[in-house]
């Protein structure tokens, strides 16, 4: 059983709520949660309002060291337009901010995480010899790592995407960080993370890697990377961290309650689902799997939205855009159902219509 | 008393287990250590404490403490950790460290 979000609607906005409170079974739940979400919301305003928000279609990035403290954000070291500096993970975090600003403007016309120009804020060197890299619903955080088994957090381009992703998923489709919504969460930010990587080397689909955080394990990590794309479950066999987790079928889902419900382990299950689509179509993957599933965060997920309703959500998406039994949908369909999951296109025709007012925007397949 | 943390989650996802019981600590060390199992009103806390932020890849602990009196244990999010639980996290990371 996957565990339950204890508080859904926090991350909701009024617009879902008013929705989710016409249906009898969430109203409780919803009436309940109202109080403590708009308490929330003040103060997470209040902190926004805090940052000055950027010109409308520019990139604003800023950079703050935490110097080993869990203070955030620490002191600012580096302001777009601003020199380099002698920190290696000032510049890393600066740079591929850039790039995954970039890709998101270029590949599908968004501005920023919340496309209307936020401020990319990422405090580096958080923490002491802190084994991680996250979003906190704000901003990005990264740790230097221990040295013994992780390097910097900001060595990878593709985790710096799958950070800012969470920024962007929050934005949009707002899954819930629980169970199959949280390994859909999870999968989006590793999905956009490789192919972030792959606009900025400008690779094909044979020519990427498909592997998400390749270079973060030291030497001494029997492991290419944290996650493989192609062949979830393969990535690394360690005797001090352990082997791999993740399934790359349906039969192979792990039921848990660590990690949210297993958010980073089934999320091996999508991921797989997302190559498969890329390789069978080919060429630069942004430009057709990655538009498929771009548009599908942006219109057609609810934030509970399981494996089964990504499967019919992409390959109803796959129809609208490029033709109804087209080879795009069937390879759509056909990875689904390789992972373990077949997709019903049909009934979801109505919903992938009803875009969110103002979020259904023209994303060129260019670049 | 036995402390073990259990830490999940993460951008790598990978399960960290630390255990560490004051049998075997200094006498000084192992009062010190109670105090801060104390002070945090850990037998108090509830068995689940989850944020109701957003955001991603943020770690999730398991703290299990074992004395004379049973059992308790508390899986707290990492953005929801209380201040008073805190020490007693530092102090197992860093116990396991050495």
């Amino acid at each position: 059983m996957k565990p339950q979000a204890t508080a859904i609607c926090s991350i909701l906005p009024p617009h879902i709520v008013r929705k989710l409170s016409d249906k009898p079974e969430m109203r409780d739940q919803v009436l309940r949660d109202l109080a403590t979400t708009e308490r929330l919301r003040g103060i997470r305003q209040a902190f926004t309002m805090s940052l000055l928000p950027s010109q409308p279609g520019t990139k604003h990035r800023t950079i703050f060291d935490g110097q080993k403290t869990m203070s955030l954000p620490g002191t600012q070291v580096r302001d777009e337009g601003g020199a380099p500096t002698a920190d290696v993970a000032v510049n890393e975090a600066y740079d591929y901010c850039g790039d995954t600003y970039d890709f998101y403007s270029k590949v599908f016309n968004r501005n920023s995480v919340d496309d209307h120009g936020l401020t990319l804020t990422s405090t580096v060197h958080y923490g002491d010899g802190y084994d991680n890299a996250l979003w906190n619903g704000q901003q990005m955080i990264y740790g230097d790592g221990d040295g013994k088994y992780f390097q910097r957090f900001t060595i990878c381009l593709d985790v710096i995407g799958h950070e800012l992703t969470h920024g962007v998923t929050q934005n949009e489709a707002q899954l819930v960080y629980s169970g199959q919504s949280g390994a859909l969460n999870e999968s989006i930010s590793d999905v956009f993370g490789s192919l972030i990587k792959q606009w900025a080397n400008n690779q094909t689909v044979d020519q990427a890697d498909w592997l998400i955080g390749a270079g973060i394990f030291t030497d001494a990590v029997q492991g290419k990377a944290i996650r493989s794309m192609s062949a979830p479950g393969t990535a690394y066999g360690d005797p001090n961290i352990g082997d791999d987790p993740q399934p790359a079928t349906m039969d192979a889902y792990v039921n848990t309650t660590d990690d949210n419900g297993g958010v980073h382990i089934n999320s091996g299950i999508p991921n797989r689902a997302f190559f498969l689509s890329a390789k069978a179509i080919g060429g630069y993957a942004w430009q057709k799997a990655g538009l498929i599933w771009y548009r599908t965060l942006n219109g057609s997920l609810n934030p509970n939205a399981d494996f089964q309703t990504m499967a019919n959500a992409t390959t109803t998406v796959a129809g609208s855009l490029f033709g109804q039994n087209s080879a795009e949908q069937k390879a759509v369909s056909d990875a689904w159902n390789t992972v373990g999951i077949a997709p019903t296109a049909s009934q979801f025709a109505a919903l992938s219509a009803q875009a969110k007012p103002g979020q259904q925007k023209a994303a060129t397949t260019g670049d | 008393m036995r402390i073990s943390i259990e830490r999940t989650g993460g951008f790598a996802g990978i399960k960290q287990t630390n255990s560490v019981s004051t049998d075997q600590l200094p006498p000084e060390e192992s009062r010190k250590v109670a105090g801060l199992v104390e002070a945090a009103g850990f037998s108090d806390l509830p068995p689940v404490i989850r944020s109701t932020e957003p955001g991603g890849d943020q770690f999730q602990y398991k703290v299990t403490v074992e004395g004379d009196h049973g059992s308790h244990t508390v899986q707290v999010d990492e953005a929801a950790v209380p201040p008073s639980l805190q020490p007693v996290l530092n102090w197992v990371k860093n116990s396991a460290r050495t």
